[in-house]
């Protein structure tokens, strides 16, 4: 348990981005549903998040800082994404730059509609995808040095 | 496709009026080739589902091929592999593949194989993210979702006889119009309902193999930041509902299981070292 709190403090938001409470939400001072409330969010409020810790989300509010749940939070929306407003869009054009690029020039190979569409069998990849794939006993292992553990979870009723 | 409306056709007067007889056809055996239909529809076994899985993942790795990373690709299917191992098909020949294409995308073949894009895992920060979009694409398998859309698309593609002879061999033009396809679909997309039961299931595989079961919905919210319009996502965005919708459906369904199992294991170092080297 210890070292799942210490994972817990691995931030997983690399930095502010701007995001919307779709629904009136309680600002909590702590990441729990049990923590006291600092002030009760109205719909459409604009907010920005600094911080994910599993279903909770730091964020900073016109009400002050605290934490509300994660899925009341919207990013972006139409306004989203735009050159420069937010670190994502960058990341997006280093990695188009890579193969993407060559991928258009070639105009053979890609994962658009009708290049599926067109894709012809490539026996060789998929005989190396065979060789890379693993046994039961190697998963196990490693979930052991992931200190993952199995447990019993129903499926929801449909 | 004109002989299988033809023989719907007739079945249906046949149907109406057992006296009526169609000049120059024989409507009996034309009942036979659509009951061969119905047949070949329940009776894809588990070898033919393995069979035509391994043809499509083929071809979709000629759309995009492996990333040339084997570290990588091991990584991925001890993680997939491990999720497997928690549900009802885990003796499948599961394998998991990460594509070396920027668009952002993941794909589940009949049979256990799994693709997940370069583009989808840089947009990942922990290993319980990828567990949750692996569950996710698991899911489709367990309830064979690309299957029955193959099959339910194909008996209007192939006619009766042609369907099974294509099941039934493992080369030629009947095979291939099959294989083609069910390749092709993965360009149009499943219903939406088969994709969020895949997202209800992906939290279940997660959270029982250990993972925080956050790790899908935090994927949808990162999703849901980036533009739709960029065409690196135009497909994963073509053929699954929004992902504010799907974020919605999970909070309606599923906030009890996320809330239960959301001090679960992230993995973020073990993931990083793999993915950002």
């Amino acid at each position: 348990m210890k070292v799942l709190g210490l994972l817990l403090l691995v931030p997983v938001l690399a930095a502010a981005e701007p995001a919307t409470v779709i629904r009136a939400s309680e600002l909590k001072q702590e990441p729990a549903a049990d923590a006291a409330t600092l002030a009760t969010l109205a719909e459409n409020t604009a907010v920005e998040a600094l911080e994910r810790r599993s279903g909770w989300t730091r964020v900073k509010a016109p009400a002050g800082e605290g934490w509300v749940r994660m899925l009341a939070l919207r990013f972006g929306g139409s306004t989203a994404a735009k050159p420069g407003t937010s670190g994502v869009s960058e990341l997006f054009n280093v990695a188009r730059t890579g193969t993407s690029g060559t991928q258009v020039t070639t105009g053979v190979r890609g994962l658009d509609a009708e290049q599926i569409a067109a894709a012809q069998p490539n026996p060789a990849e998929l005989a190396k995808l065979e060789t890379f794939a693993a046994d039961r006993g190697a998963a196990e292992s490693f979930a052991a040095e992931g200190r993952l553990s199995a447990r019993a979870v129903p499926y929801p009723k449909p | 496709m004109r002989i299988f409306l033809l023989v719907s056709a007739a079945v249906a007067c046949f149907d109406a009026q057992a006296q009526f007889r169609l000049p120059n056809l024989d409507v009996n055996r034309m009942i036979d080739t659509v009951k061969n239909v119905g047949k070949a529809v329940r009776d894809i076994d588990e070898p033919e589902e393995i069979a035509i899985g391994r043809d499509v993942a083929s071809r979709l790795l000629g759309a995009a091929p492996l990333a040339p990373d084997p570290a990588l690709q091991r990584y991925v299917n001890h993680v997939g592999r491990w999720l497997a191992a928690q549900t009802e098909r885990a003796s499948l020949p599961w394998q998991f593949g990460v594509l070396d294409s920027p668009h952002v995308n993941a794909f589940a073949v009949p049979g256990g194989t799994i693709f997940i894009t370069r583009g989808l895992l840089e947009r990942m920060r922990n290993e319980a993210e990828l567990a949750g979009v692996l569950g996710h694409e698991i899911s489709h398998v367990l309830r064979k979702h690309h299957l029955r859309a193959i099959q339910k698309g194909a008996q209007s593609a192939l006619a009766g006889e042609a369907l099974s002879a294509a099941l039934r061999e493992r080369a030629g033009a009947a095979r291939d119009k099959l294989i083609a396809f069910g390749t092709e679909m993965y360009g149009r997309g499943l219903d939406k309902s088969d994709e969020l039961e895949a997202d209800r299931l992906g939290v279940v595989i997660a959270a029982r193999a250990g993972y925080d079961a956050y790790g899908l919905p935090s994927v949808l919210q990162t999703l849901q930041a980036l533009n739709a319009q960029d065409s690196a996502l135009a497909l994963m965005f073509k053929t699954h509902p929004a992902p504010g919708e799907r974020l919605d459906a999970l909070g309606e369904k599923m906030q009890p299981v996320l809330d239960v199992y959301a001090g679960q294991a992230l993995v973020a170092e073990r993931f990083l070292r793999q993915v950002r080297r």
